[in-house]
């Protein structure tokens, strides 16, 4: 099987598992949980992670306009 | 953050540095300053604090204002240039040899998410070990190109003994199997092949093979001689075709590159020889199911620019591409923009019939008793309201708070970000 995370298309995902963290977050955007983006529990890009359903995954993206971009994603069924 | 940013500088001193650091701008710009700086000698601290200053003047400008409507303008900045792309090309620009769709139909199916593009193809790049061997790289090709019999050799049918013969090319086999030694071997595999896919037995003598139905019938020996034409020996079915090109690397090195007809991007990850941080398909599904959701967006932003780029559209912000992308998976799979995707799955029942089929979105919503909220840009220009974004949103009140002077009060409503229908 391929490392999906060594793909030039895929950034990387990391799980936040400090509920402090998901919690500045969704302060930092003003936002609910469920008003970020999803990505499903199964994505290939998650299948090196723990990631449950529930959980924020932040995205860091080499950025066409800014470098560097970070998104969240919350994991969805 | 690097601890020092302008440590490779020479002409930028520590007060340059604080003044530029000072500035809102983002760390490309500032870097760029720093360049600019240090192609210049000489300088000053003034003058780099105007120019830093200056550099950010226009960059606050262009930055999007609240409640401007991104969606909106993103829309427009796609659809106008789409209105100068070529209704209809099928012609073999880009790639050597293969016929890839290109401008309008190309940008449709990309928005409309369509299972499999008009004209699949990938872009395959090779491992170092066999990205500067040709013969390396071929055998690259013969494990993706689905190879059948007719490739392979003549196929001829013998009516008075009712049998099929084949003859294979010992040339060809040699050459597609390059890791077997044994041509006899290969002619046996093929055999054993034929007979699984057929149901048939098989006569080998070297690399002869003959077979025959059971029964005599004139119709089932050319029903065999069909189904032997569909047989795939070795590859991947899904693959016609394969162009091997030699390209230009970067740094002056030159490498051999892969580009298909037919694409099944998953099987060709596994191949060997195969680099799998580098290779593409044009399908966004499988870019989807075998990279994730974000490999995808990166996919449709790359796809639906160079679309444009091909037809001299490149002057469109990959900025309103972006936002696209990032509406279409938005939700963890791809959607299209459109009926079936974004614009049928609005909260609002106004803004759904306003898009299109706009009795059945009444109707359904009449028998499910929905509500509308009016939050929305279409709803409100429906009945008549003021919309909630640029200065529809901000509310002035005269005199209500102490002091008796005019103050602007926002609400806080929410934009209603509108995708990009063309």
């Amino acid at each position: 099987m391929v490392d999906v995370s060594q793909h030039e298309l895929v950034p990387d995902h990391t799980v936040l598992d400090d509920p402090e963290e998901v919690e500045a977050v969704l302060e930092e955007y003003n936002v609910n949980k469920t008003n970020l983006p999803k990505i499903k529990r199964t994505d290939p890009a998650l299948r090196e992670t723990e990631a449950e359903t529930g959980d924020v995954v932040r995205i860091e993206r080499d950025s066409r306009t800014a470098d560097r971009a970070v998104v969240y994603r919350l994991v969805v069924e | 953050m690097t601890e020092n940013p302008t440590a490779d500088y020479e002409h930028v001193d520590e007060d340059i540095e604080a003044v530029v650091e000072d500035t809102e701008l983002p760390r490309r710009l500032k870097d760029e300053i720093y360049g600019i700086v240090e192609e210049h000698e000489g300088i000053s601290v003034e003058q780099a604090d105007d120019i830093a200053k200056a550099t950010e003047t226009r960059y606050v400008d262009t930055r999007v204002d609240p409640l401007d409507p991104v969606g909106t303008v993103s829309a427009q900045s796609i659809g106008e240039p789409g209105t100068q792309m070529t209704m209809n090309t099928f012609h073999y620009a880009g790639v050597a040899e293969i016929d890839v769709t290109q401008g309008l139909p190309r940008l449709i199916e990309l928005v409309d998410a369509r299972k499999t593009p008009d004209t699949p193809m990938m872009t395959v790049y090779l491992d170092d070990e066999y990205a500067d061997d040709r013969e390396r790289a071929h055998e690259v090709v013969w494990s993706i190109e689905a190879t059948k019999i007719l490739a392979l050799g003549d196929v001829s049918t013998n009516v008075a003994d009712m049998v099929v013969r084949v003859d294979l090319n010992d040339e060809t086999l040699q050459e597609r199997w390059p890791r077997e030694d044994d041509v006899g071997e290969i002619a046996q595999r093929i055999a054993d092949t034929i007979e699984d896919a057929l149901g048939v037995e098989t006569r080998r003598q070297g690399t002869v093979i003959q077979f025959g139905p059971e029964q005599p019938s004139y119709r089932e020996l050319l029903q065999l001689v069909e189904q032997l034409r569909e047989i795939v020996f070795k590859g991947i079915e899904d693959v016609t075709r394969v162009v091997i090109r030699k390209e230009k690397l970067d740094d002056g090195g030159e490498e051999f590159v892969l580009y298909t007809e037919g694409s099944a991007f998953g099987d060709v990850l596994d191949i060997e020889g195969v680099d799998g941080t580098r290779s593409t398909t044009n399908n966004i599904h499988e870019v989807y199911r075998n990279l994730g959701v974000e490999a995808a967006r990166e996919a449709i932003i790359n796809e639906t620019m160079d679309t444009l780029e091909e037809q001299g559209l490149d002057d469109v912000n990959v900025r309103h591409l972006m936002l696209v992308s990032d509406i279409m998976t938005n939700r963890g799979t791809i959607e299209s923009i459109g009926r079936h995707g974004i614009s049928g799955s609005k909260e609002s029942v106004l803004a759904r019939a306003a898009f299109e089929v706009t009795v059945n979105h009444l109707l359904d919503a009449a028998i499910h008793g929905e509500l509308d909220d009016l939050d929305g840009v279409i709803e409100n220009v429906i009945v008549g309201k003021p919309v909630a974004i640029g200065t529809g949103d901000v509310d002035l009140k005269m005199g209500s708070i102490g002091g008796g002077t005019a103050k602007e009060v926002t609400d806080g409503g929410e934009s209603e970000i509108e995708p990009a229908d063309d």
